[in-house]
């Protein structure tokens, strides 16, 4: 599949949006963002999310609170920092005009 | 007198393996590590992972069960995958498949073990022409390979195993397993 060869790394480069955009919708877990991307494009696992988040937060665009689950180990619930919002919204921004060159380009 | 199970202890859970499926846990675990050498921060990381792999496996056991067997960790470290380092994953890897191939064994894909694979791969061979000729070697050495074969298989590192490709077929995942737990018991180096 040669158009596949070249699919992936474009998902590969867009999950961190996707993952910004997830997280700034509402406070998660691991779970939830898992659960929201599986059967998309962007279905992806534990091995490739821990590492990005890391990174993330690294980066001060995500923070995490413990919050107490009913049964089992307290849960890491992740949020955007407000430096997280504003990369979100230029990505969002940034995203939307893409779509536009593309629409456009070749008519 | 048996050991039946070894209590482990997962970032904040406690639970029961048994020694298989222990010494498969402890491979996956130090070949996660080796993956994020460079990570500025590959503690944290570790440690959401043994997380995962605590919650995974609890969510498979059933009621009455308390030891967690290989039926339950593979399935749960298939689903939380092999470590993707972000941004560097996409250059990395390609680089290391095209230019400078190890020698590794590879698992998806293989018979056995994936040492032919490995070869194949390493050498530029046809992977189905070197098989043909191990298993003619396997008859005319009268089983003298065999050894060769195991040997080999405790040499060679494993190759990481690409998230969301196939399921490991039943021998491969067996034999990635014994390796392991090999390894482990004789503390020889882990890939």
């Amino acid at each position: 599949m040669a158009a596949e060869s070249k699919l992936a790394p474009i998902r590969k480069g867009l999950l961190e949006f996707l993952v910004l955009k997830i997280v700034g919708a509402s406070s998660v877990y691991v779970p939830d963002i898992l659960r929201r991307l599986a059967g998309t494009e962007f279905a992806t696992q534990e091995g490739t999310l821990y590492p990005l988040l890391s990174k993330l937060r690294r980066e001060e665009l995500v923070l995490y609170e413990w919050q107490e689950s009913g049964a089992g180990p307290p849960r890491k619930y992740y949020r955007l920092t407000d430096a997280g919002r504003a990369q979100l919204a230029a990505l969002d921004e940034y995203w939307n005009q893409i779509n536009r060159t593309i629409a456009d380009i070749g008519h | 007198m048996k050991r039946i199970s070894v209590t482990v202890s997962l970032n904040r859970s406690t639970l029961q393996f048994d020694d298989a499926a222990y010494a498969r846990l402890d491979g996956y675990l130090a070949e996660s590590a080796s993956l994020l050498e460079g990570d500025p921060d590959p503690q944290e990381i570790l440690s959401d992972l043994e997380q995962a792999v605590a919650d995974q496996c609890t969510r498979r056991l059933r009621p009455d069960q308390r030891v967690v067997t290989l039926a339950e960790l593979e399935p749960a470290l298939e689903e939380i995958g092999s470590v993707q380092v972000p941004g560097a994953a996409a250059a990395s890897a390609s680089t290391a498949r095209e230019s400078n191939r190890p020698l590794q064994q590879i698992s998806e894909g293989a018979v056995v073990s994936g040492v032919c694979l490995g070869l194949a791969r390493y050498f530029g061979l046809n992977v189905t022409a070197l098989r043909i000729f191990a298993v003619l070697l396997l008859l005319l050495s009268g089983g003298g390979v065999i050894l060769v074969y195991i040997a080999l298989m405790l040499l060679f590192p494993y190759a990481p195993l690409q998230p969301g490709g196939p399921p490991l077929r039943w021998l491969p995942a067996r034999s990635r397993a014994f390796i392991e737990y090999v390894r482990v018991k004789f503390h020889l180096a882990t890939s």
